[in-house]
């Protein structure tokens, strides 16, 4: 019989890593995306032809009827908090200060939206249903990638 | 059990870097399989997904990922893993959903994006090993089956020349395949001289990294009537799984195959397989691998494999044309979508498709099969006109 084992130290144990890296590319539709949002400071739909629905983030083809979509278009990137949450710990358990503020925003005029963080906002003052808008980077700064936008902020 | 037929086949480019994102590739290549099948996604009743480990892609949670560029979207979806094997299981997957009785049509979507991994899935594989035995050696793909080779190689007396031979026909044969990576006319010296990789595998030996996807449409019988007058049967299936560990067996014969291979074989009624399968695409990562195959298949003795290549049995126009479609080597690797060109392949070829690619005569019965994991596992699909 073993003993039961109080302290995980007590087990002869040895590091490891699985070391790999990855290069991913942002897809057909997702190109457009990023483009829209590096090159023009706005989102991008596309819509299926055949079931009329919105995607956003774009999509190449339609997963209700497998249609190819129609090109992308660029959408203002304004919406509505759909949820939200609130932070205090990152992922490794440690505090967050301040804390962060995620919310899925709808965007106007898609049947998509995005999760992203919030800002220039107090977590007292957000509330499901708040207008918020895209805090973009300076042209110069942004390089292709969701993090060109900053954060949403209330609408005004 | 219901009779289980393929229908439709598709299968996108491969190549080193696609711009498309996986699911994109699976969608692309659905697409195709059910647009062939004269289908559309609302007569699909289940979907079946095949991809190797999540870490090639750099996707966790592959399955979901890929579901809806594979068809899932509201449907009953799964996904299968059993490594290298993945794109020959897979549409064992589908052939149980349907013989079953629980649906009539099953999408079968296989797909596999390894530029991801950077700077090579080399880095990825480290991972499959055993982090207690092996993996503090560092052990590269490449010296384990070097390791295999050479001891296939030993215990029969074959040489490197006859084994190259199998490399160029299989990167010949991918110049005909409009989705090929490595097609390529090359010869013995050609694969002698190229880099040796770690002995006696050298750089022509072995396949490349690739992206790509396949899809197949398989249904009833009752289905497979009414939307086709060339069905192609699945004859019979089989699956085999030997152990992981190295150290209680032989590396020179692959008996995960043969077992899987009698399984199938059993089930098709077929007592003498070399006279009875036409057509084969055996799983080529590497050359010596089709040899490999081919005696685990059963498809020739021990050791002879070498011999029905030298004297030109396997070519396309041979008696059996082994790796038409160009193989793992020439058309390209992508893991699972590899094993699924080779389904897609029988399948063309049998239904008289193929356009270049296609053998003389009639085949009537056509055997993929795939093989993964450390060298353990064998999947095995036969399909028949
Ligand atoms: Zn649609």
């Amino acid at each position: 019989m073993r003993e039961k084992l109080t302290n995980p130290e007590d087990v002869r144990t040895w590091p490891g890593t699985i070391p790999v890296e990855y290069v991913y590319t942002a897809g057909v539709a997702g190109e457009a995306y990023l483009r829209a949002i590096k090159e023009r400071g706005c989102l991008a739909a596309s819509t299926c032809p055949d079931c009329n629905i919105d995607y956003l983030p774009p999509r190449l083809y339609c997963e209700r009827c497998f249609a190819k979509t129609d090109e992308p278009r660029d959408v203002a990137a304004r919406g509505v908090v759909e949820t939200f949450t609130v932070a205090h710990r990152d992922l490794d358990g440690r505090p967050l200060e301040p804390p962060v503020i995620y919310a899925f925003v709808r965007i106007a005029g898609t049947a998509g939206g995005l999760i992203h963080r919030l800002g220039d906002v107090e977590p007292g003052d957000v509330h499901i249903g708040l207008e918020v808008e895209a805090v973009f980077r300076p042209p110069a700064e942004r390089v292709g990638s969701i993090l060109d936008i900053e954060h949403f902020k209330p609408v005004g | 059990m219901g009779k289980v037929a393929v229908v439709g086949a598709g299968m996108t480019k491969f190549v080193r870097r696609a711009q498309e994102t996986g699911r994109e590739l699976a969608w692309q290549a659905a697409r195709m399989a059910l647009d062939s099948a004269g289908m559309t996604l609302k007569d699909v009743d289940a979907v079946v997904i095949g991809s190797a480990p999540d870490a090639f892609d750099g996707v966790h949670m592959k399955g979901e990922y890929l579901a809806d560029g594979s068809g899932g979207w509201r449907k009953p979806t799964m996904r299968n893993f059993v490594g290298g094997a993945t794109g020959v299981f897979a549409p064992i997957q589908g052939w149980y959903h349907i013989a079953s009785g629980q649906f009539d049509t099953v999408l079968v979507v296989c797909e596999e994006k390894m530029s991801s991994c950077h700077p090579h899935p080399q880095g990825a594989f480290l991972t499959i090993f055993d982090h207690t035995t092996e993996r503090p050696l560092g052990p590269n793909l490449l010296w384990i089956f070097a390791i295999e080779m050479n001891r296939y190689m030993t215990v029969h007396g074959i040489t490197k020349e006859e084994i190259a031979l199998v490399a160029v026909k299989n990167k010949r044969n991918a110049m005909d395949h409009p989705c090929a990576q490595l097609g390529e006319e090359l010869t013995v010296e050609d694969v002698l001289n190229s880099e040796i990789m770690a002995w006696p595998v050298n750089r022509l030996d072995v396949s490349p990294a690739s992206d790509g996807a396949a899809a197949v449409v398989m249904c009833a019988e009752h289905v497979a009537k009414r939307v086709t007058d060339k069905p192609v049967w699945v004859e019979g299936v089989g699956w085999h799984l030997d152990t992981a560990y190295w150290t209680n067996r032989d590396l020179y014969y692959p008996r995960y195959v043969e077992y899987a291979a009698r399984m199938a074989y059993d089930m098709a009624g077929i007592k003498e397989p070399r006279k009875e399968i036409n057509i084969v695409e055996p799983y080529d990562p590497f050359d010596y691998k089709e040899l490999h195959h081919l005696e685990g298949l059963l498809l020739c003795e021990r050791g002879e494999a070498p011999r029905l290549t030298a004297d030109g049995v396997t070519q396309r126009d041979g008696d059996l044309p082994v790796c038409p479609s160009g193989g793992l080597l020439g058309v390209g690797n992508p893991i699972a979508a590899a094993g699924l060109m080779k389904v897609c392949e029988i399948f063309w070829q049998l239904r008289g498709e193929a356009g270049k690619r296609q053998v003389p005569g009639t085949p009537k019965r056509g055997l993929a099969q795939a093989w993964g994991d450390l060298m353990q596992v064998g999947a095995v699909i036969i399909l028949g006109r």
